[in-house]
């Protein structure tokens, strides 16, 4: 009973979107589905806690199936249900069926309509998938199902640049923390093999247990958790990008970096506690994290002269808390403290925009009203502190709360501008030229591995060096579209072959991977293709071409060999991934995997770039040739 | 608030003398919005820049500039061709007046009826100008790096209460802010780091600009283009700044800011990025080889095509729906003299949503009369109210009141309630770090509850913010002058006896209401009520400057109801019988709801006439709700009045309702005469009404005095309708849905965008935009009279077609239309009649598109 349920909260938001792409004509009936798909999600969980409840709270894991088998390698739908995932799973039927009844109205009449709740029913879907899951792989997918539906959400008004910018902004901090994730499946993995179910981890773990694995070992994938915590939750270095990201209607800023998205790195580290709580080092890492990001956001939330912008900083503020907590491992004040925050700064946004009535009628009396001012609390009070600073402390401080800590700039300049220097160089290069290096490097090796001299798995490394170049390349590429999309696929394509000359018998595996990336990069190129010849990409590189306007079908089977390409839970090349990681993680280049995992990234940001570029914006005389090819 | 922008011509571009920077920032200043914070909604005409020129060509070259639509789809106005509301006779009109040669005639009419592939707006000067070309070869994206810098230096400098640390010191103007944060801070102040940027602001704001923008465009003769390309990448903001600058008591916190200082910050961070971004050396604009063939701001004048076929349509539309009430008014019977003195008279607001209301109150009881005048009835005064932290001017913005009225408690008992400490609003106010761990681990549940609450029980109204529209009515107006000593801003403390006598006086001739009054005389104000609405003053009257008029029809009915005016007005010959009481009221346009004031005095009054006016006034509440429902498609599909009332409540305070009413939506006819002529009409809402008694004004003074309040107010309410609706995203402010409210000033899309102006689409979405068509019951001879009299500031919304005008004799209703070059009989087909019914119900149930203009014939 408990897991046919477990498999209704996936199964119930899947139907619903399902149900609207292929019946929601119009808005009445977008409207009836997702009432009763709603309602029938929220039965189920509800269901699915009281009977879990009633069965005196024990964690439960349920295996569906076996996905995929290879030797040692198992890939098992797993779901797993404790105390930790009730709660998530309370807060996601109050928050969701909350904002699907104010939808209802509040959407009325938006040209998205449809598109809205196609995307709110594919976050729910990520969110139970992230809550259920009972392994790191599936959280995985769930993760990036979050993400990609984040990132729709933000760019949900493509008519204007500044939504799609930011889409791209989220996205690409999403991306950067992916590499976490990956990493830390694969560690897992290659740790725990066979253990890394959350069931099991505690267990491992055990106080009279030995150490599953190193210090450091376990240090580093503390490390790649944290990362991946950070980036989801908004935490230091990441701060900037959710202020920036509430571009979408109100309820979908509400429900995602109010309530439920902005949580889940909270629920990672939850999730993954014995990892990282095993030593006190990282414990004072994720301490540092939280209390970094305590202060750059209180001091941040004090110059917003935006409403949104300041709920957005006083969550993160909170959330860094949660941090703080979690690092003196109080779990459970966490969860209090968690849906606190959830249900609080859900309200603020949703009701963010009374701000005017309120302040000019009811706080107004205080703020302007000289008179009041002195009699009330500041009277008894000396001055704020900052007042009596000196003035260049003062305006220091201004300074580092205006610019929200510099973070963004601290990020671009350490994460992305190196990259797009060298991939700018290898663009700029001549192609005789990248020919003469490639043949240079690679001819000796052949030639000695032929002679048997060395074993041929050296040459995965120059094809590791080419695969990063690629990726570099396509990241920093403006001019051509198609040169991108050439370039993510050489590199997955690299990533593949690399692989292969480590561990040669593996070749079905690596063959799986292909037959995810291939096809969508064919789909693209073709996309690609149906261009106007007209257009000169070169002419106007920033420009954005309203692809999805003009031209709907286009600009969703390009969406497809986007979503192909980055190894999203659609195509085999998901799994593909996840198998390229881990064999490459069992040789003793164990560091190809760490490369592959960043270039996946990198990949997945290039093609994104691409993907709004020509599918977003707003049409006008320019955009006008796309529509009579 | 704001001036009458100057014109903008061709022979005075500045390009062939020297440059001269205050005289092109005034020069590019006036492409820029005028709309100011939003606490105050005031609607004007959105291209106010091009209201020189014919509305055609207007609009023709705000096109070019902004990057705009100019007129629907052709698609639209073939669809409404389609549904007959665009009626042959009026296509031919249009062609008429296309100035084609007639014997093409037939070839313009097939071109009306190709199909027509959707047609996307130019490209606009501010995104495909100079500037753009240029950063496109540099391959910098110089707006997404400059825009969120200079956005958050001036959102937090002009910030009215938002932030919780305030940037800007007493009396300091926005450069030397900037120049404080970029020079004194042990934190460089990005990009102002640049050592070379850095060095530079130590100077003026003038010499900056100077000196970047002879770095980064090299040749004088583009000094200004630059400029105007730069500020029209976010006309929001510069729009803010350019008002507050030319009126720094539009912000009550008040801040000084120059365009100039904007444009300074805004190049210099320009010039730093770039020289971070491109090297120090990067390439000037007058370097770019073919700059010279990139269209200027005077090509975009000069060159403007009006695009033949729309603008054919539109005018066709425009006639079609013009001439449904022409017809309509033509064959209308001739009218019945009144049998028997009125029970009781009502003033209204000319306001459009008042229409159906004076014809329900006049359908549910015949003995009552109406007028219409403009909603702050002729008494323009600063107001504070009881709860009120500062006065409002309770007037069209045109008028710079000099009289203060406050008001006070009628029982002392009542604690000023200024602030409320209770946990109603824990959620808006500042929490500190641990107070704000400690209320979310306390308190977050009660905001699940709430939320619950809130979303399923929209009516129960737990958000309470009360405005000024519901406020209680148990309070005082102190209107009587004590002493003629001026306040600290120089104003008058109330009102004296001649001076309310002038008031009065002026507004009862104007209306042409000087004997028969009856015993009740109620003067209705207006307001609305919406909850989460941050452009809930675009609700209010607009005569009222975007307030409910409450405060002026109390002030109205006081002074007409006291001795010593009644008695000035009796000797000026407005004889005011001592059985004749005025009592006010304000009606919740959202609600539907009546609020009356200084009910204590009631019991003065006859009881008889209060009470039946009251309970007709309840009936026609129900039946405008009910009317009103037709356009909200979730509202309950029955015919129960009692259900489409607690619908538009409920709207109106549910948390989660974009759309409180259409307010102005459809608004397309201002009638000003007699009742009489308009009273047997349904206008389904469509129509601004001002009485007015063509034989008291012989000279034309009346006249004038009416149209320069009703063209500015109602034509601005139309056109920012019009243009809001013909391109939402470049002249309106686009969805309300992801609105981020901005330092109180306005709102903007996400945390750094630019400022959005205009009216957002769930207020414009169900707008049939077309040109305001006056009618007035006068002769042309007297109007031609009365027009020299006017301004030339008004003579220009006449001439240049931004309002269309028709005047009606008042004897034969012989209609013709104005143009400048002379007055031009309306031929209406032969056979057009007005379709007819018994009453509004029949109109309008099952209707969902807007109605032909009705003859009512209730007796018949």
């Amino acid at each position: 009973m408990m897991d046919s349920l477990l498999l209704a909260c996936l199964f119930l938001p899947m139907l619903g979107i399902l149900m609207i792409a292929l019946f929601g004509n119009n808005e009445k009936k977008i409207a009836a589905l997702s009432f009763w798909i709603t309602h029938a999600m929220g039965l189920s969980i509800l269901t699915l806690l009281v009977l879990w409840a009633l069965g005196g709270f024990h964690a439960h894991e349920y295996e569906w199936f076996t996905l995929y088998e290879r030797g040692d390698y198992r890939f098992p739908i797993l779901f797993f249900l404790d105390r930790v995932g009730a709660v998530y799973l309370f807060a996601i039927w109050v928050v969701f069926s909350i904002i699907v009844r104010y939808c209802r109205n509040y959407l009325h009449r938006e040209s998205g309509y449809k598109r809205f709740f196609m995307t709110i029913f594919s976050f729910a879907l990520g969110l139970n998938m992230v809550v259920l899951a009972g392994s790191i792989d599936m959280l995985f997918a769930g993760w990036e199902i979050v993400g990609i539906s984040s990132f729709l959400l933000i760019a949900f008004y493509r008519h204007r640049v500044q939504p799609v910018r930011n889409a791209l902004r989220t996205y690409t901090i999403y991306r950067f923390c992916d590499i976490g994730l990956l990493l830390g499946a694969w560690m897992g993995h290659l740790l725990f093999h066979e253990s890394d179910h959350f069931s099991n981890l505690s267990v491992l773990f055990q106080d009279n247990a030995p150490a599953p694995a190193s210090y450091p070992a376990l240090m580093l994938m503390s490390l790649l958790i944290f990362i991946a915590a950070s980036g989801k939750s908004a935490q230091f270095p990441f701060c900037f990008w959710l202020p920036r990201a509430m571009e979408g209607p109100t309820p979908s800023s509400a429900i995602f970096y109010g309530a439920l998205s902005v949580h889940l790195g909270v629920f990672l580290l939850l999730r993954t506690a014995p990892i990282w709580s095993y030593h006190t080092l990282p414990r004072i890492a994720l301490f540092s994290i939280g209390f970094l990001t305590v202060i750059i956001a209180t001091l941040a939330e004090k110059t917003q002269s935006n409403i949104k912008g300041q709920v957005a900083y006083a969550s993160i503020t909170q959330v860094g808390l949660m941090f703080m907590e979690l690092a003196f491992g109080l779990e459970t004040l966490v969860l209090v403290h968690f849906l606190g925050n959830a249900f609080l700064r859900c309200y603020q946004l949703l009701v963010s925009p009374s701000i005017v009535a309120h302040m000019l009628r009811v706080e107004g009396a205080i703020d302007t009203n000289p008179d009041l001012k002195k009699s009330s609390m500041q009277s008894y009070l000396p001055v704020s502190i900052r007042d009596t600073l000196p003035e260049v402390i003062q305006n220091t401080l201004y300074v580092f709360a205006l610019q929200e800590g510099n973070l963004e700039l601290l990020v671009r300049s350490v994460l992305w501008t190196p990259l797009k220097k060298i991939g700018g160089t290898i663009n700029h290069a001549k192609l005789s030229l990248k020919i003469l290096i490639g043949a240079c490097l690679f001819m000796p090796l052949l030639l000695t591995v032929k002679t048997g001299v060395i074993d041929s798995s050296y040459l995965a490394v120059p094809l590791t060096l080419a695969m990063i170049l690629a990726s570099l390349s396509a990241f920093s590429q403006k001019h051509g579209f198609t040169a991108v999309w050439n370039a993510v696929a050489l590199s997955s394509l690299l990533a593949g072959s690399a692989v292969l000359f480590l561990h040669p018998a593996e070749w079905t595996d690596i063959a799986l991977f292909t037959t995810g990336i291939i096809p969508s990069w064919l789909l693209g190129i073709l996309v690609l293709r149906k261009l106007p010849k007209k257009e000169n990409f070169s002419d106007s590189p920033f420009a954005y071409r309203a692809m999805a306007e003009t031209n709907p079908g286009l600009s969703l089977l390009l969406f497809l060999s986007f979503l192909g390409l980055v190894g999203f839970p659609i195509t085999p090349a998901f799994i593909g991934e996840d198998l390229l990681l881990y064999h490459a993680s069992n040789h003793q280049y164990s560091w190809i995997a760490a490369l592959i995992a960043i270039c996946f990234v990198i990949n997945g940001i290039a093609a994104a770039r691409v993907f709004l570029r020509i599918c977003m914006g707003r049409p006008s005389e320019i955009c006008e040739v796309y529509q009579h090819e | 608030m704001t001036t009458v922008p100057p014109k903008i011509s061709l022979d005075s571009y500045p390009e062939l003398h020297a440059f001269d920077l205050d005289s092109a920032i005034d020069h590019i200043a006036h492409w820029l919005p005028t709309q100011g914070p939003i606490k105050d909604f005031i609607h004007h005409n959105t291209l106010h820049a091009v209201q020189h020129y014919p509305f055609h060509k207007g609009v023709a070259v705000a096109a070019k500039v902004f990057g705009a639509r100019s007129y629907l789809p052709a698609a639209d106005y073939q669809a409404l061709y389609r549904q007959g509301r665009i009626k042959d006779f009026a296509i031919d009109w249009a062609i008429a007046h296309s100035g084609y040669a007639p014997e093409k005639y037939k070839e313009l009419r097939e071109k009306l009826f190709a199909d027509s592939t959707d047609h996307y707006p130019p490209v606009s000067l501010a995104n495909h100008g100079i500037r753009n070309n240029w950063l496109t070869r540099l391959e910098i994206d110089l707006n997404s790096l400059a825009h969120p810098v200079l956005f958050r230096l001036l959102g937090s400098f002009l910030d009215q209460g938002i932030s919780r640390w305030t940037l800007s010191k007493d009396g300091e103007s926005f450069w030397d802010c900037v120049w404080r944060l970029a020079q004194n801070s042990l934190l460089p102040l990005y990009p102002f780091d640049d050592p070379m940027v850095r060095e530079l602001l130590n100077q003026s704001a003038n010499e900056v600009i100077l000196a970047c923008l002879e770095r980064i465009v090299g040749s004088e003769l583009l000094y200004e283009q630059y400029l105007l390309e730069m500020i029209l990448a976010h006309p929001g903001w510069s729009g803010m700044v350019r008002l507050i600058e030319l009126d720094p008591k539009a912000l009550l916190e008040r801040r000084q800011i120059s365009l100039k200082e904007m444009i300074a910050v805004e190049l210099a961070a320009e010039l730093a990025i770039l020289r971070k971004k491109r090297g120090v050396d990067f390439a000037a604009i007058a370097d770019v080889p073919h700059a010279s063939e990139i269209p200027l701001l005077r090509d975009y004048e000069r060159e403007a095509i009006v695009p033949l076929v729309l603008k054919v349509w539109h005018e066709a539309m425009e006639y079609s729906l013009h001439s449904e009430l022409l017809i309509g008014l033509k064959s209308q019977d001739a009218p019945v003299k009144a049998k028997e003195p009125p029970v009781a008279q009502a003033f209204f607001c000319i306001d459009d949503r008042e229409c159906s209301i004076r014809r329900y109150l006049e359908e549910v009881n015949p003995a009552i009369e109406t007028f219409g005048a403009a909603g702050f009835f002729g008494i323009d005064f600063f107001y504070q109210g009881f709860d009120d932290a500062y006065p409002v001017a309770q007037c069209p913005n045109i008028l710079t009141p000099k009289h203060l009225v406050m008001e006070s408690n009628l029982r002392p008992d009542l604690e000023k309630n200024s602030v409320t400490e209770g946990f109603s609003d824990l959620h808006i106010k500042p929490h500190s770090l641990f107070r704000g761990w400690l209320y979310t681990q306390l308190l977050g549940f009660g905001y699940a509850a709430k939320m619950v609450w809130d979303v399923f029980r929209p009516s129960s109204q737990l958000l309470k913010i009360k405005k000024l529209s519901e406020v209680d009515a148990h309070t005082h107006l102190h209107l009587l002058r004590e002493s003629d000593e001026l306040t600290e801003d120089g104003r008058l403390l109330g009102f004296s006896f001649t001076e309310m006598a002038d008031k009065i006086e002026a507004l009862l001739r104007n209306i042409g209401l000087t004997q028969n009054f009856a015993p009740l005389v109620v003067v209705v104000a207006h307001g609305s009520s919406s909850t989460n609405n941050p452009h809930f003053a675009a609700y209010d009257c607009g005569a009222c400057a975007g307030k409910p008029g409450a405060p002026n029809a109390r002030a109205f009915a006081w002074m007409a109801n006291e001795q010593s005016v009644r008695e000035i007005l009796r000797e000026r010959g407005i004889d005011i019988p001592p059985t004749s009481h005025f009592i006010a009221a304000l009606h919740n346009t959202s609600r539907d709801e009546i609020t009356y004031y200084d009910k204590h005095l009631f019991v003065n009054y006859p009881s008889e006439p209060l009470q039946i006016f009251q309970e007709t006034m309840q009936q026609a509440l129900q039946k405008n709700a009910f009317e009103r429902c037709r356009w909200f498609e979730l509202a309950p599909q029955s015919n129960a009045h009692d259900e489409a009332h607690e619908h538009v409540m409920a709207r109106a305070s549910s948390i989660f309702e974009p759309r409180p009413e259409y307010n102005h939506s459809n608004n397309l006819y201002c009638i000003v005469g007699r009742r009489t002529l308009t009273r047997d009409l349904f206008m389904d809402r469509r129509a601004f009404l001002h009485s007015y008694r063509p034989e008291s004004d012989p000279e034309g003074q009346l006249i004038v005095k009416i149209l320069s309040a009703i063209i500015p107010v109602c034509g601005g309410i139309n056109l920012e309708y019009l243009f809001s609706r013909v391109d939402n995203s470049v002249y309106g402010a686009g969805t309300k849905l992801p609105h981020n409210v901005i330092g109180l000033l306005g709102v903007a899309n996400g945390v750094e965008g630019d400022l959005r102006t205009g009216l957002p689409m769930q207020m414009i979405e169900v707008h049939e935009p077309a040109r305001l068509l006056i009618v007035i019951e006068q002769t042309t001879a007297l109007l031609d009279k009365a027009f020299q009299l006017m301004g030339p500031a008004l003579k220009e919304w006449l001439d240049n077609d931004w309002v269309r005008l028709v005047a009606c004799h008042p004897d034969t209703r012989e209609l013709f239309f104005y143009h400048c070059t002379g007055w031009e009989p309306v031929e209406l087909p032969v056979d057009a009649v007005a379709p007819s019914a018994s009453h509004s119900e029949s109109i309008f149930t099952g209707r969902h598109a807007t109605i032909p203009v009705h003859l009512l014939r209730r007796h018949a």
